[in-house]
């Protein structure tokens, strides 16, 4: 067998077995840290589709996620459809919304474009405190009814897990396909070296939009599963510790590395959970880590490999 | 719809100083971006710190209101030297998104610190004004409020001069127009930036110490209003001094009266609608660069 196909074996072990979970484990506090795993690296990973490979940093990815959360209870709770039509709500507000927000926006620089998405977060975030009539303020929704399929409810921890799981696996698997794609090729190229691509006759504005509008879409429905799983949502969901956690994954694992970011998205979610301090502590520990890491190795874990290899080749070459 | 003209020169009167105080963060930040070309996400805790530097300030100086500001600005001053000394200077040219994330990281950490070290409890603090005030007709303005408001102005007169009239000034301005004509002609970049970043946090110090009298000091009061100075900088034109004024004193104006008639997400939402009003009809902000620009 050749490596990649190897390589894709493994991947779908790996994938079968974490699929498995709920059989090798009766931890309702173990699967709970998965379903976590599962949600946040899934927008980990939109959010490195967006900057890692597309070069825009998106603080709007909590707006988004916070969007998607409320569009999926509301529909649930106040609208009387069921969840999975919730979910298909959640993606298609976000991505309505992106191509509302990234057109006037993208016309501009990549500054503009960071602090517009960061005003837009914290706009979501007053909304759903201040709009009292439709998102119930400060309150919240509680008591969300868990989801069904066929007769089937995901009531359970552990029966809840196999949504998210499933939900990760299908936006992981296109998130790779599209990164890995022409499309996502151009993306890269677009954040290289923008003036050359134009001289490709590619035209990076549709490229860039569709990129922010995935990302949104992903980024909402994750939000809309996460908070499935908490089982209530209140303006608490757009906490800034969200956005950072999706961050600091990028980050850490390196931006514009899927596997990377795949990887430092499942070890920083198990990561709170051995390292058990006050909130305050911990806040401060992820600040500090993002501030670290963007210092001594912004290419985070994924481009300190890549750098290494490279020197280990140059090395090579001159011997 | 009639409206009563005394809750009308109230919101107004509201609105200016909301503006001022916008104006206060908004300046910095457009002076940091003119110089560095990046973002300090930490804007908000700069103030915060000054805020918390007047609340201790204040007690052990016998309430004196003038030497406590003076203590705050100094502290968020010497905050500043020393972000830019381990941090801000590491930074390269076009490396707009590394300066987010690192400023963020440090806003992280000093919030959380604080809240850690001091509780998220907020503290009310008094001056030797107390709550006296003058009387317009029958509506009352505090001390407090009247004497941040004037402070701001006079901050923004000595920008001005200092922008226009001074070496330190004009260096600054060189840097922001043409980063390589200033290194040809000997401006030092390095010392440039670290001015521009000692100022704007010394008018942060500034904001935060007089906000201290007038509202509730908690560890997150700079979050809630560097977001609006990140929209205003926008607005304005990136980098754009006079822009950031005026867009802050329009909002602070635009959102007292929209919060006196309507509902408050009204008010909240007016800023980032505002700002998508403009992207749309004038991408690089209302008042575009050019010979208006004095950062």
């Amino acid at each position: 067998m050749t490596t990649d196909r190897m390589r894709a074996v493994a991947i779908v072990a790996v994938a079968l077995l974490l699929g498995a979970l709920p059989w090798l484990t009766t931890s309702n506090y173990i699967l709970g840290i998965a379903v976590s795993a599962a949600i946040f690296t899934v927008s980990a990973a939109a959010l490195n589709l967006i900057y890692g490979y597309t070069g825009l940093l998106s603080f709007a990815q909590l707006g988004f996620w916070g969007i998607g959360g409320y569009a999926t209870a509301l529909t649930v709770m106040t609208f009387g459809g069921n969840f999975w039509l919730g979910l298909l709500w959640a993606g298609l507000l976000n991505a309505a919304l992106a191509l509302l927000i990234g057109y006037p926006t993208l016309r501009t620089g990549r500054h503009t474009f960071v602090i517009v998405t960061l005003t837009f977060a914290l706009l979501v975030s007053l909304i759903t405190r201040d709009w009292v009539d439709l998102t119930r303020g400060p309150l919240g929704i509680a008591n969300l009814t868990p989801p069904s399929l066929f007769g089937f409810w995901f009531d359970t921890t552990a029966r809840f897990y196999w949504v998210a799981w499933a939900y990760a696996m299908l936006a992981l698997g296109f998130l790779y396909v599209l990164c890995t794609s022409r499309i996502g090729r151009t993306l890269v190229a677009i954040k290289q070296n923008e003036p050359l691509v134009r001289a490709q006759g590619i035209s990076p504005m549709p490229y860039k939009l569709a990129a922010f509008a995935v990302s949104a879409a992903i980024t909402g429905m994750a939000g809309g599963i996460f908070c499935f799983h908490l089982k209530v949502i209140d303006p608490l969901f757009l906490d800034f510790y969200y956005m950072q956690t999706f961050l600091i994954m990028v980050i850490v694992g390196g931006a514009g590395s899927f596997w990377g970011v795949v990887i430092a998205g499942i070890a920083m979610s198990a990561l709170p959970e051995i390292l058990r301090f006050s909130d305050d502590f911990r806040m401060i520990i992820y600040g500090a880590i993002l501030l670290i890491a963007m210092l001594v190795m912004p290419g985070g874990f994924a481009g300190w490999l890549h750098e290494r290899k490279l020197s280990r080749m140059r090395a090579a070459l001159q011997q | 719809m009639t409206v009563d003209p005394t809750y009308l020169l109230q919101l107004t009167l509201n609105g200016i100083t909301l503006g001022l105080l916008y104006a206060l963060i908004a300046v910095g930040l457009a002076l940091i971006f003119g110089v560095m070309e990046i973002i300090n996400f930490a804007h908000g805790e700069f103030l915060m710190v000054g805020a918390y530097a007047m609340s201790f300030a204040l007690p052990a100086l016998g309430l004196l209101y003038w030497p406590s500001v003076a203590v705050a600005i100094v502290v968020t001053m010497v905050g500043g030297l020393l972000v830019y000394e381990f941090l801000l200077v590491r930074l390269k040219p076009d490396e707009f998104e590394r300066s987010i994330l690192i400023t963020l990281g440090l806003s992280i950490v000093i919030l959380h610190v604080v809240q850690y070290v001091f509780t998220a409890n907020p503290r009310m603090i008094d001056t030797q004004y107390g709550f006296d005030g003058v009387d317009i007709g029958a509506i009352r303005i505090t001390w407090t409020r009247v004497i941040g408001a004037t402070a701001a102005l006079a901050a923004f007169g000595l920008l001005y001069l200092l922008l226009k009239h001074t070496q330190f000034g004009r260096a600054m301005r060189a840097i922001a127009q043409n980063r390589e004509a200033a290194l040809m002609i000997g401006i030092r970049p390095r010392v440039v930036a670290r001015n521009a970043v000692v100022l704007a946090t010394g008018l942060c110090g500034l904001a935060g110490a007089a906000l201290a009298p007038i509202q509730l000091v908690q560890p997150g009061m700079g979050q809630f209003l560097i977001f609006k100075a990140f929209a205003l900088i926008i607005i304005g034109g990136l980098g754009n001094i006079p822009g950031a004024i005026v867009a802050a004193l329009g909002l602070g104006l635009l959102e007292s009266w929209i919060g006196g008639f309507f509902e408050i997400a009204f008010q909240e939402g007016a800023v980032f609608v505002i700002m998508i009003l403009v992207l749309f009809v004038k991408p690089d902000g209302l008042f575009k660069r050019g010979a208006m620009r004095v950062g």
